[in-house]
């Protein structure tokens, strides 16, 4: 520590034409150098202490013997500093000049990397130092400690305190922190716009009332599973933080409807809230974030199972929600249709739902085109027809996981597999499908192809199987010979679990599956059959290379398949209606599809 | 529009050469575009003077430049997200483009930030970022002519103070 003396060394850059000497004139430098770092304000009025005009003025009277890259002005110099990444690119170019200096500090600082302990050393040493050559404590701005998150305590981060200007905090997991430490972290922070203590378990009430009273311009907070905050806290910090955009509070089962309302009615601009397994959420405060929330896109409420239908059955008939896309009710078992019929009225731009395990659904009447992922396990009175009319109205489907919905049979995957743009499909424990449901899935894209062609339509279909994850873990009846033919067709495949299905417990398939977990009991691992990423291709092989794993299957049905995937252009027509959001998507997958044809 | 694409209007530069230029092409200047927009259709007769851009940077290079990036979509270039603020890759054609010594790259440089071509600017740091990659300071300072005005006292204490940033 002893480095740390410098009492006699020029305390700042300063371009004094004396010299460096120590400069008595000035009693907060340190507040002069954050200002000039941030002079595109142009409002600076201790400019000329600081050089700035000095320089530019001397790039017009000495142009003849300034090299080149000193008439570069501050601002451009810090364009090409910034598109400097390594920390130590932009360390050598604080080393080369007062100038450079003074303009490559913020952008080092921005956000020091606490990656390592020593790195968090050197940092805490710098901050803690007497006379630092610049205030580097304001030039932070982001702050991350999860990697380090195990082992720090409040010691670790009391030195971090001294930082005002910090604007993102990032304390995942750590565990150790206490409210004494974290305090001090936000005291005074009035930039802070996200905070994320998720697993801090020992934060309580007194470190949310300082987040309400020091930080009303916050945006994004995580308290997920800290159950030691109070409803009364976090009542303040929606009435102090009505800026919020973003709310996570998994986990946080002390919560009740109180705190959720207090969101509600005082942060208008909420984006996405997380309510998962707060579990004494009840109906009111759903109601009132739909209500209320004027862009709401994202509302999560799994095993919140206290909701009934009320929840949106009490939404006024007149306002629907155009914003909002994600909507997530897994487990809130006493939801019935008709409260999914409600929702799917008032949100009619709803992409992703997720119904996993409510178990009262049975009929899926009227869910809208817009729908693109759909979670519907264990929903186990879902029937064939039910899925066959989800089908005809949802046709841009991309996921859907129908796994243990135990009615169903070939008839709904036959269906199914006529969706255009299915990537992923769950049908885990759907014990009834047999072969005849792969075949469906893997001659899809050839049939619409001959429809297409048939019915000369401008509009060819996608040449290659969108298909990419297939679930059919416990689907006991299927056998080699179909499977093989759906690794034939769907080259875009990644991921094929079989786990439970007797024909595929063969030892010779053993190398391309992936390695069980390691909690799995003895008898888990030995029904084990998860093929992803390079195994789906070894297994695609080593099933092509044993003459009879064909068995007498003609090969009609691989080459069709194949004639497809060689014959058209990427197009969809159902892409001419589509939204500006999905435009976006369905460009990408153009683009990629594009690359399998050719 | 047709006849928006044939227009052209007369740069003049501050060694008083008239340079004509098609309008789409000084367009790719936002300084250019604005004053078209606030002074209207009248200023297109009239030649319109651009001092700040110096003479031994002769405008050529920069409307060769914009001549090339006319079709470019505007949208792109203008939007400040992180990914194009930290990447230093350069498209094959701009590369070319930049190799040229360093008094022209860095005229370029002060011309297309006084003439408000964010894209060019960009592509102009890039460059010069570079330059600096994997340098110590003392190549840096040799690279570009620049004198060390610290003592080694104060290049010591910056060193010391930002030693977490040194490659571990």
């Amino acid at each position: 520590m002893a480095a740390i003396n410098t009492a006699s060394a020029p305390y700042r850059a300063s371009p004094d034409p004396e010299g460096d000497s120590q400069s008595s004139s000035s009693n907060s430098p340190a507040r002069q150098d954050y200002e000039e770092s941030d002079f595109y304000t142009g409002n600076n009025d201790s400019q000329s202490s600081i050089g700035v005009p000095t320089f530019q003025d001397m790039a017009v009277s000495r142009e003849v013997c300034e090299p080149p890259a000193n008439r570069l002005p501050p601002e451009v110099l810090i364009s090409i500093l910034s598109k400097l990444s390594a920390p130590l690119d932009l360390l050598n170019c604080m080393s080369v000049s007062k100038a450079w200096a003074r303009n490559s500090v913020d952008l080092l600082w921005h956000r020091p990397a606490c990656t390592n302990w020593n790195k968090h050393g050197f940092i805490c040493r710098t901050l803690s130092s007497p006379n630092p050559y610049f205030a580097y404590r304001d030039f932070i701005k982001r702050l991350n400690l999860a990697t380090l998150a195990n082992t720090v305590n409040d010691g670790s981060v009391i030195p971090l305190s001294v930082c005002t200007r910090i604007e993102r905090l990032t304390l995942t997991n750590c565990k150790g922190i206490t409210d004494s430490g974290l305090i001090g972290l936000l005291t005074d922070s009035s930039h802070l716009l996200a905070l994320d203590i998720s697993g801090d378990t020992q934060i309580t009430a007194a470190s949310m009332m300082v987040l309400a009273d020091n930080c009303p311009r916050l945006q994004g907070l995580n308290i997920s599973s800290c159950e030691n905050i109070s409803n009364e806290a976090m009542i303040a910090v929606a009435e102090n933080c009505r800026y919020i955009k973003r709310l996570k509070l998994n986990n946080c089962k002390q919560l009740d409807d109180y705190a959720v309302l207090a969101f509600a009615k005082n942060c208008r601009n909420i984006l996405e809230i997380d309510l998962h397994q707060c579990q004494m959420i009840r109906d009111q405060p759903v109601t009132e974030l739909l209500v209320n929330g004027l862009t709401l896109r994202e509302l999560r409420l799994a095993n919140c199972d206290l909701i009934t239908d009320a929840a949106f059955l009490n939404l006024p008939l007149h306002q629907t929600y155009e914003h909002l896309r994600i909507l997530d009710l897994t487990s809130c078992t006493r939801l019935t249709d008709r409260a999914i019929e409600m929702i799917i009225d008032v949100a009619p731009r709803l992409r992703n739902l997720v119904f996993a395990k409510c178990k009262t659904l049975q009929t899926l009447l009227k869910l809208g085109k817009n729908l693109h992922y759909l979670h519907l396990g264990h929903c186990g009175q879902i029937t064939d027809d039910a899925v066959i009319k989800l089908v005809a109205s949802c046709n841009r489907i991309r996921y859907i996981d129908l796994g243990c919905c135990t009615h169903l049979t070939d008839r709904s995957v036959t269906k199914l597999a006529s969706l255009p743009k299915l990537r992923r499909i769950g049908l885990v424990k759907c014990s009834q499908i047999t072969d005849a449901s792969v075949y469906a899935l893997a001659q899809s894209r050839a049939r619409a192809h001959d429809q297409n062609v048939r019915h000369g339509d401008r509009f060819p279909h996608h040449p290659v199987s969108s298909l990419e994850r297939v679930h059919l873990s416990y689907c006991t009846n299927l056998t080699l010979d179909s499977i093989v033919i759906l690794l034939n067709n769907c080259l875009k495949l990644t991921h094929l679990s079989l786990t439970g299905v007797v024909a595929f417990l063969r030892p010779d398939l053993e190398p391309y599956c992936r390695e069980a977990p390691t909690e799995f009991t003895e008898h888990q691992r030995n029904v084990f059959c998860v093929f992803s990423g390079v195994g789906v291709t070894g297994l695609r092989r080593h099933l092509n290379s044993i003459p009879n794993a064909l068995g007498d299957i003609d090969d009609d049905q691989t080459m069709t398949g194949m004639m497809g995937a060689a014959a058209l252009n990427a197009a969809d027509e159902e892409d001419g209606d589509a939204d500006g959001d999905e435009e976006l998507e369905d460009g990408d997958n153009t683009g990629s599809f594009g690359g399998m044809a050719t | 529009m047709s006849s928006a694409d044939d227009q052209t209007i007369t740069l003049v530069s501050n060694d008083n050469v008239s340079i004509p230029v098609a309008l789409k092409v000084a367009e790719r200047s936002m300084l250019i575009k604005n004053m078209l927009e606030d002074i209207g259709e009248s200023a297109m007769e009239s030649p319109i003077p651009i001092p700040n851009v110096r003479k031994r940077a002769s405008p050529k290079e920069v409307i060769e430049w914009c001549e090339h990036h006319k079709d470019d979509p505007a949208t792109a270039a203008d939007d400040d997200s992180d990914s194009r603020k930290k990447t230093t890759d350069i498209e094959e054609w701009d590369q070319k483009f930049m190799q040229v010594d360093q008094e022209m790259l860095f005229e370029i440089i002060l011309a297309s930030n006084y003439l408000d071509i964010k894209p060019l600017l960009d592509v102009g740091c890039k460059t010069v970022a570079n330059m600096i990659k994997g340098k110590s300071p003392e190549e840096i300072r040799k690279t570009f002519n620049i004198t060390n005005d610290f003592t080694p006292e104060e290049e010591e204490q910056i060193r010391r103070e930002n030693e977490w940033a040194e490659d571990r």
